[in-house]
């Protein structure tokens, strides 16, 4: 799901009333997860509401609505943008870089995952050259940990293989490019594992 | 039976043969997934609300009720739940993880118990059990 797709998203309890809508997206500081929503009030004429919504009080995000359990899960609006990204730049316009030096584009759009858990899993960037796929949007995984330092974000190189402009399979490409980052060290591990069950075996015989 | 069968049945108290009304509407508890009274034109004298427990039968012609005073003015949780603003037919349905089913078309339920047996929406048909809350925005249900 596309971040900038959940703005203006009614925000509903589950005993069916739209309490509010979304007004921005609120990301933490390490920019690999969000802080929460800040609110606009229902209504033709309704302004920004002095509360905010927590990431951790939501219930269900879906293509229709955020879902939250009751409209006291709504907390003072400092407290969701005390947790954000305390430089105050939106992540939108970064430049994304590998850690070859390859600069990759720039970010567009924040693609949010709607699977088990819900957390930043992908940029959509403006492609530079490098990519080779003629400066169009393009979306590009995120590993476990991001490192961001200032306006440039750091990827590990092998995200230039897991590129994609499939929205709708872009889950799959997340999943193996995270995979290929953890490869090495999980394959070590079973293989330890494997030896030490070998010398058990042994010592009951 | 459905919603829409049921409304504008004639309803007649046993107890004086006498005509007391007819059925506008039905307020649903989404708590227990139970029709938990009905919304009354009456003939004659006050009272809009006739409460689930009071009905002798739900016929499948006539309505039967005891009194005709069993149909009083709706207060407290009653006059919440029946509120026009909680209709559930023409709602939009909500899962608890905000995708939209579709809206309810119309409701099946159980003329013995008044349990909701399912919401009969222009999407898939929802099981009464998945009900959790029916607001003036929307019906939630369980994922």
């Amino acid at each position: 799901m596309r971040a900038t797709e959940i703005v203006k998203r009614p925000v509903v309890t589950l005993s069916g009333e739209d309490v509010a809508q979304v007004k921005d997206v609120v990301y933490a500081a390490d920019r690999g997860t969000l802080a929460g929503f800040t609110l606009n009030g229902r209504g033709l004429l309704a302004g920004p509401l002095k509360t905010s919504l927590p990431w951790s009080a939501v219930h269900g995000l879906g293509r229709d609505a955020v879902m939250i359990g009751h409209h006291d899960a709504l907390v003072p609006r400092d407290d969701v943008l005390a947790q954000a990204d305390s430089s105050g730049r939106d992540v939108l316009g970064s430049r994304v870089l590998t850690d070859d030096g390859t600069d990759l584009g720039t970010v567009v759009d924040v693609i949010i995952g709607t699977g088990g858990t819900t957390d930043v899993v992908g940029y959509e960037i403006d492609s530079s050259e490098a990519l080779g796929k003629g400066g169009r949007k393009v979306l590009i995984p995120l590993p476990d940990t991001l490192a961001v330092s200032g306006e440039n974000l750091i990827l590990p190189a092998a995200a230039r293989d897991f590129v994609t402009d499939d929205l709708a399979g872009f889950g799959a490409a997340v999943e193996e490019f995270r995979k290929r980052l953890h490869g090495s060290s999980t394959r070590e591990a079973s293989q330890r594992r494997e030896a030490s069950e070998q010398e058990d075996r042994h010592e009951v015989q | 039976m459905r919603f829409s069968e049921a409304e504008g049945r004639t309803i007649v108290a046993t107890e004086s043969a006498d005509t007391v009304g007819k059925i506008t509407g039905f307020v649903v508890d989404p708590g227990t997934a139970r029709v938990v009274a009905l919304r009354v034109k009456k003939a004659h004298g006050e009272g809009d609300t006739l409460p689930w427990s009071d009905l002798i039968a739900m016929g499948a012609d006539v309505v039967t009720v005891e009194k005709a005073m069993s149909v009083q003015v709706a207060h407290g949780q009653l006059l919440e739940q029946g509120h026009k603003r909680h209709e559930i037919v023409g709602k939009r349905v909500l899962t608890e993880r905000g995708d939209e089913l579709g809206r309810v078309r119309d409701v099946d339920f159980d003329p013995g118990d008044g349990r909701v047996r399912a919401l009969v929406t222009t999407g898939e048909e929802v099981d009464g059990v998945r009900l959790m809350g029916v607001g003036s925005y929307a019906v939630v249900v369980r994922a």
